[in-house]
């Protein structure tokens, strides 16, 4: 399990500006992306100006500067998923939820990344959510799985009333 | 005490103070090496590129920035081959083609001896050398604005793009911003962006005497060494 | 356990678990890597857990996670020791089915057992498969028979001999000397020889010296490092210690990107593991070597990959290369002299120490030694990680390991060395992979990423989506690599789209010179490779997108359009239904048609038709 709080976050790392990675990885997976508040309390805490922690933050691309859908879907864009056309996946997905990668859909269910490689080549194309990889992609599956996320949350949502 | 060392640029002998760079020592004997995000007594970042030299060693030449190369005894440097020169003069017209409502950068395309402009220009009001970046972090100590984002989405700005506090708006960066001098000619309006070869006269002088200053009224517009 | 104190006591250590094990008739190897996670390999392990549990095997039948087999395509694999059966494609509902008839009974289930694609065989074990009998797996076999999360297997395996070996009085000096005498260079991509690297790092000034394992693997298209590190850590963290016995770090870091977490858990297990027996920490199995480790996790930034990129990033700065004029081996992280060598550099390292640097040299090509480990993707019938010794011809690897291209369709190049490579044509098949050889033909061997292309790919769309990366992933610090590279793409653009010039082709290459000779650092100064292959081998294809408007493949959207062949259209409205974009109307069973004011040229519809009836025009 991550830390939940910042404090427990910076335990022992204080004072230390060579953390400052690990740290904004730590938020980043906790949180889910890094507020502006918190790059401030890391700045004050590991003792980093605060512009060297934006700029850590914002140079890295694993470091979301907002928060993110509830649903992250990545899609490999590495050449071996290329050559398989990973591009029609992007296609897809851009088309059917009518965001473009790094955006979040209205409601803030989903939200699409785009990532130079997962290192699953030898299965590509690939897209990685939540934790889980899906292999051997295409616009059709890719279709199937968005609309399965969707009804989740539809289900949900009755559940709850019911 | 000082230690001086031996270093051979384009074939003169110099005898150089040692810590100090290649290119520093060029300009302080009148070896002219065009370079824009070098300022004195500010670190280097190699970012401009336009100081390479070729170092030799071991009979290879290796093309480097001479702002970021210490001179050692025995070294060898050639400023100005016609290797160097292609290499600059293609460096020099993709920043000219960024940002060609600079007169520092229109003076330095020509000193590079760039003719043409074979791209598309683009009205960019930043060329990314970092002056203004460096003497806020290292003069003032105030680490105000830094580099954000990498690749092409990279930018000189703020922490989350609001002046903080502790910028006390002394306006170092600005003085040592190359984009504050417009060309004799005034702005250029957008879509009329050219190259604009108004100091042509002192290039002709520059191009009989490949590498060596000549005190030119360029080098006063980019900042050069001498000037400072 | 408890803290060794001597190499003895490992010795001893490796003995009682040795006698432990003396039951176990037989190993169940699953494999947990990765790629054969994603077809559900946690599942299975559990269920074949469950079946030994519930038929009483647990004393007799080993179960071992393993890492990557390699051969990913086939997975989850699962391969049953003594008798050597492979199986492929297992899902969790065979688990009863192996436990019972093989393990208990000795049988064979046919149907899981691989199929040789060119004589339609069933195949029993896995050196019998072509994927395998061509290669010489001298790393990856090592992930076969170990649980990278116990460093018992590791042990037992035979692990730590080579720590042993160079702790009991042998020099620095004499560790060198090995190294060098192997050959070794560096297989994370420029190939420098490692030994010199070493002798550098050693001979420079200082007490504090550190060494680093880069795992920050990001070329799209291999991911060797990421199956060594999360297979087998033991064996990274071992190869370190000797390289930093050999230049005098006490202090090392692996540096692995944050995509990988698989490979983050197990080395920061095998680490903790290693700490308790006291394999890491001040005076290591009693002598006076201390040296101790941590993990750094990257961002995701390619950039990271270069040297004194990655240093600024274990240093918890932004990831941005300085100039190299001083070498990181003198001036390194935290301005110390530091070795960085990349995963499967270090792997090697133990073996060579073991088994000696003649037995190393033996193997692989006049200057490049030992084996690599190639990632082989892309439109190929087998892919996955392939080790050979250097030196085979490409022609090997693609078709008598890979088997050719899917579809039947003509293989047409591959591409080497990720984005700081290059695109050989199917006629320089017969260069060897080999540092030096394949860098005079413009490609190199880099990481050993391979992704094969056939004739639906463009090369010319390929060389734009290197440069589209490069631009992405470069940090921008200097004027070539940041307006150079964007130029080179701005002008690939515009042949792509139809608006391209010939003369382009000619300030395209005077512009890559530029580049490559004025960057600041390695990804710049290789960034112009993919374009430069590309117009030497496939000039033909730059030309007809410029003269004919034409994209051969039929991959440029601007220059094509898709159509649908109405022989073949029985209107079952499958492309109707996957168009995004409403493009595509007819009626059911009739033949459809596409909207071409609509179409946004996709290619989905096309993707998805299951009669072959949408065409390119």
């Amino acid at each position: 399990m991550p830390p939940k709080t910042l404090d427990q976050i910076m335990e022992g790392r204080r004072s230390q500006p060579n953390q400052l990675i690990e740290v904004l990885q730590d938020i980043q997976k906790t949180y889910g992306y890094i507020s502006k508040e918190d790059m401030q309390s890391v700045s004050q805490e590991l003792g980093v100006p605060v512009i060297e922690v934006y700029r850590v933050a914002s140079f890295y691309k694993a470091f979301r500067l907002k928060p993110s859908g509830k649903h992250v879907l990545t899609l490999c864009m590495g050449t071996a998923c290329y050559v398989r056309s990973a591009r029609l996946l992007l296609d897809q997905a851009t088309g059917q939820l009518g965001v473009k990668p790094r955006e979040v859909t209205p409601g803030g269910l989903f939200s699409i990344e785009h990532v130079n490689c997962l290192g699953a080549c030898a299965l590509g194309p690939i897209v990685e959510e939540n934790g889980t990889y899906h292999h051997h992609m295409t616009p059709g599956k890719l279709r199937t799985l968005i609309e399965t996320l969707r009804r989740q949350k539809l289900e949900d949502k009755e559940n709850v009333q019911a | 005490m000082q230690q001086y060392v031996n270093v051979s640029i384009d074939g003169a002998i110099i005898h150089a103070v040692k810590g100090t760079s290649v290119l520093d020592t060029a300009i302080e004997y009148g070896i002219c090496i065009p370079h824009l995000c070098h300022v004195p007594h500010l670190s280097d970042i190699g970012a401009c590129r336009l100081c390479i030299v070729e170092h030799l060693v071991d009979g290879r030449s290796n093309v480097t920035t001479s702002c970021t190369l210490n001179v050692q005894e025995g070294m060898m440097i050639l400023t100005s081959t016609d290797k160097i020169r292609k290499f600059r003069r293609n460096l020099a017209e993709l920043l000219v083609a960024q940002a060609p409502n600079s007169r520092a950068i229109q003076d330095i395309a020509v000193r590079c001896g760039v003719k043409e402009v074979r791209y598309p220009f683009r009205n960019e009001d930043c060329v990314l050398c970092g002056r203004c970046v460096r003497v806020c972090a290292e003069v003032w100590k105030a680490n105000a604005k830094g580099f954000v984002g990498r690749g092409k989405e990279r930018h000189v700005d703020y922490p989350f793009g609001i002046r903080p506090d502790f910028c006390k708006q002394c306006g170092s960066c600005i003085q040592l911003c190359p984009m504050t001098i417009t060309p004799c000619d005034g702005p250029m309006k957008p879509g009329e962006e050219r190259l604009c070869g108004n100091c042509e006269s002192q290039l002709m002088l520059a191009d009989q005497t490949p590498g060596s200053c000549i005190w030119c009224k360029l080098g006063e517009s980019f900042a050069c060494g001498r000037y400072a | 356990m408890s803290r060794l104190n001597s190499a003895r006591e490992l010795e001893h250590l490796r003995e009682h678990l040795r006698e432990k094990r003396k039951d176990i008739t037989t190993t169940v190897m699953v494999c947990g890597g990765t790629g054969c996670q994603a077809s559900r390999s946690r599942v299975l392990i559990n269920a074949v857990k469950e079946e030994l549990t519930r038929l009483g095997l647990e004393e007799r039948v080993r179960l071992c996670a393993t890492g990557c087999h390699g051969f990913c395509e086939q997975g989850p694999v699962v391969v049953i020791e003594p008798s050597n059966v492979f199986y492929c494609h297992v899902s969790p509902d065979d688990a009863f089915e192996i436990v019972y008839q093989t393990i208990m009974n000795g049988k064979l289930i046919d149907r899981l057992l691989y199929v040789d694609p060119t004589s339609g065989k069933k195949v029993r074990t896995q050196s019998e498969i072509p994927f395998y009998r061509a290669q010489d797996r001298q790393i990856l076999s090592q992930n076969l028979m170990i649980d990278p999360c116990s460093i018992e297997d590791y042990i037992v395996a035979g692990g730590y001999s080579a720590l042993v070996k160079v702790l009991n009085g042998v020099t620095p000096e004499q560790i060198i000397k090995e190294i060098k005498a192997a050959g070794l260079r560096g297989r994370g991509g420029g190939g420098f020889p490692t030994g010199r690297k070493w002798s550098e790092c050693w001979e420079a000034p200082g007490d504090e010296k550190y060494v680093i394992c880069n795992a920050d693997e990001g070329d799209p298209g291999a991911y060797m490092d990421r199956c060594v590190l999360e297979g087998n850590p033991h064996l990274i963290l071992e190869g370190m210690m000797i390289g930093a016995k050999a230049v005098g770090a006490r202090k090392g870091y692996i540096y692995v990107r944050n995509e990988y977490p698989l490979a983050v858990e197990h080395s920061r297990i095998a680490i903790e593991q290693a700490r308790e027996l006291g394999l890491l920490g001040d005076n290591i199995l009693g002598s006076s070597f201390s040296f101790d480790m941590d993990i750094a996790r990257g961002g995701g930034a390619f950039v990271c990959g270069e040297s004194t990129a990655l240093m600024a990033s274990v240093e918890g700065k932004v990831g941005e290369p300085r100039p190299k004029d001083v070498h990181t081996v003198v001036d390194g992280l935290y301005h110390k002299p530091t070795t960085l060598n990349n995963v499967e550099t270090w792997a090697n390292v133990p073996a060579i120490i073991l088994k000696g640097s003649s037995w190393f040299a033996s193997k692989g090509s006049q200057g490049s030694k030992g084996t690599k480990i190639l990632a082989l993707t892309g439109r190929i019938k087998n892919t996955g990680l392939v080790e050979v010794a250097m030196g085979m011809p490409i022609n090997q690897v693609v078709f008598d390991i890979g088997g050719g291209g899917v579809n039947g369709k003509q293989i047409k190049a591959v591409q080497i060395g990720g984005p700081s490579g290059g695109c050989l044509p199917v006629e320089k098949f017969d260069l060897p992979v080999d540092f030096d050889v394949l860098a005079e033909a413009g490609s190199m061997v880099g990481s050993g990423g391979m992704v094969v292309m056939d004739e639906e790919s463009c090369m010319v769309d390929v060389a734009k989506y290197f440069l589209t990366f490069l631009q992405d992933e470069s940090c921008g610090k200097c004027l070539p690599c940041r307006v150079g590279v964007g130029r080179m793409l701005e002008i690939i653009g515009e042949i792509t789209e139809g608006r391209g010039r010939l003369e382009q082709l000619d300030l395209l290459e005077e512009l890559a010179e530029t580049v490559s000779q004025t960057s600041l650092c390695g990804l710049g100064k290789t960034a112009p490779n993919p374009v430069l292959t590309t117009l030497r081998y496939f000039r033909p294809e730059y030309e007809a997108h410029i003269k004919e408007k034409k994209c051969p493949a039929g991959v440029c959207k601007a220059l094509i359009t898709y159509q649908i062949v109405p022989d073949r259209c029985n209107g079952c409205g499958v492309c109707l239904r996957a168009c995004i974009h409403k493009a595509i109307t007819g009626k059911k069973q009739k033949s459809h048609v596409i909207n071409a004011r609509l179409c946004q040229k996709c290619g989905i519809c096309r993707s998805e038709c299951k009669f072959d009836a949408i065409q390119v025009v």
